[in-house]
């Protein structure tokens, strides 16, 4: 499996419904920096899984709370 | 900057294993894995999307090495009595030698992920089954049986002496531990009901 982890950003958010999880990957869906992102809705963190090549933490952060949503790095 | 550890990811395979046959799949959750793990939830995330994603890519690996182990040595070729015997010769050490990852592919294979993990895994196996159930059957050597009916009769005796096995009790809970001596009996059995 290739797989080049540098590029992949990890958060924890509160998106948990299905409707917001679409919302979101929308929004995402408009960066063409964003290779792919994914959203956890089983898990408790509602983990948000971003993979680019060059978009900052702080980034996706700013946009996610623009939505309405918390999101904060997970380390 | 973040080194990917293949000894972390065997970890994480097994203990995703362990789980998923102690807590079922709605008791697996990624937080738990990665607290069982000694990783952070972050990096276990590095490695897989989501938790379906975790589930189905250790099916997939569950799968494939079985069909691996269950061709080793077996040929499309042999005689029905020797390829048979083969068979499970193979699929008795695999599940010996690897109940856990046995249980937590059964527990996937009955998911909505079945399907996809057999179609991934299979690869190549399955046509060498095919291959050799139709070979057996022109040599005489098969009984012309519906591929239905032939798996119940040529491994259900197989599953059912493991089964008893793992379980160290067999009917109403007698004690039960599988010999060679049982196997090759039982293997016996299934090639003379098989055999026209």
């Amino acid at each position: 499996m290739i797989l080049d982890i540098q590029n992949i950003l990890i958060f924890k958010t509160n998106i948990q419904t299905k409707s917001a999880k679409k919302m979101v990957l929308e929004v995402l869906d408009n960066f063409d920096e964003i290779e792919r992102s994914t959203i956890d809705l089983d898990d408790r963190d509602c983990v948000l899984r971003i993979v680019s090549d060059n978009l900052t933490t702080d980034q996706i952060i700013s946009t996610i709370r623009s939505l309405g949503f918390e999101c904060a790095e997970l380390e | 900057m973040r080194i990917r550890d293949t000894n972390k990811e065997r970890v994480v395979k097994e203990k995703a294993a362990e789980m998923l046959v102690e807590y079922g799949f709605e008791g697996f959750s990624m937080n738990r894995l990665a607290r069982a793990c000694g990783i952070s939830v972050a990096t276990l995330y590095i490695y897989y999307k989501d938790k379906e994603d975790l589930i189905k890519k250790l099916g997939v690996e569950i799968g494939e090495q079985f069909f691996t182990e269950t061709l080793k040595g077996f040929s499309a070729e042999m005689s029905f009595k020797e390829g048979l015997k083969k068979q499970w010769e193979n699929r008795a050490r695999f599940s010996l030698k690897y109940p856990r990852e046995v249980a937590a592919y059964e527990i996937i294979r009955h998911s909505s992920h079945g399907d996809y993990i057999l179609t991934e895994s299979m690869k190549g196996f399955k046509e060498a089954m095919e291959s050799f159930f139709s070979g057996a059957i022109k040599r005489r050597e098969l009984l012309p049986v519906s591929t239905e009916l032939f798996w119940a009769v040529a491994y259900g005796p197989l599953y059912t002496l493991l089964r008893f096995h793992s379980e160290g009790k067999s009917i109403g809970g007698k004690s039960f531990k599988l010999s060679k001596k049982t196997l090759n009996d039982a293997l016996e059995l299934a090639v003379k009901a098989l055999t026209p």
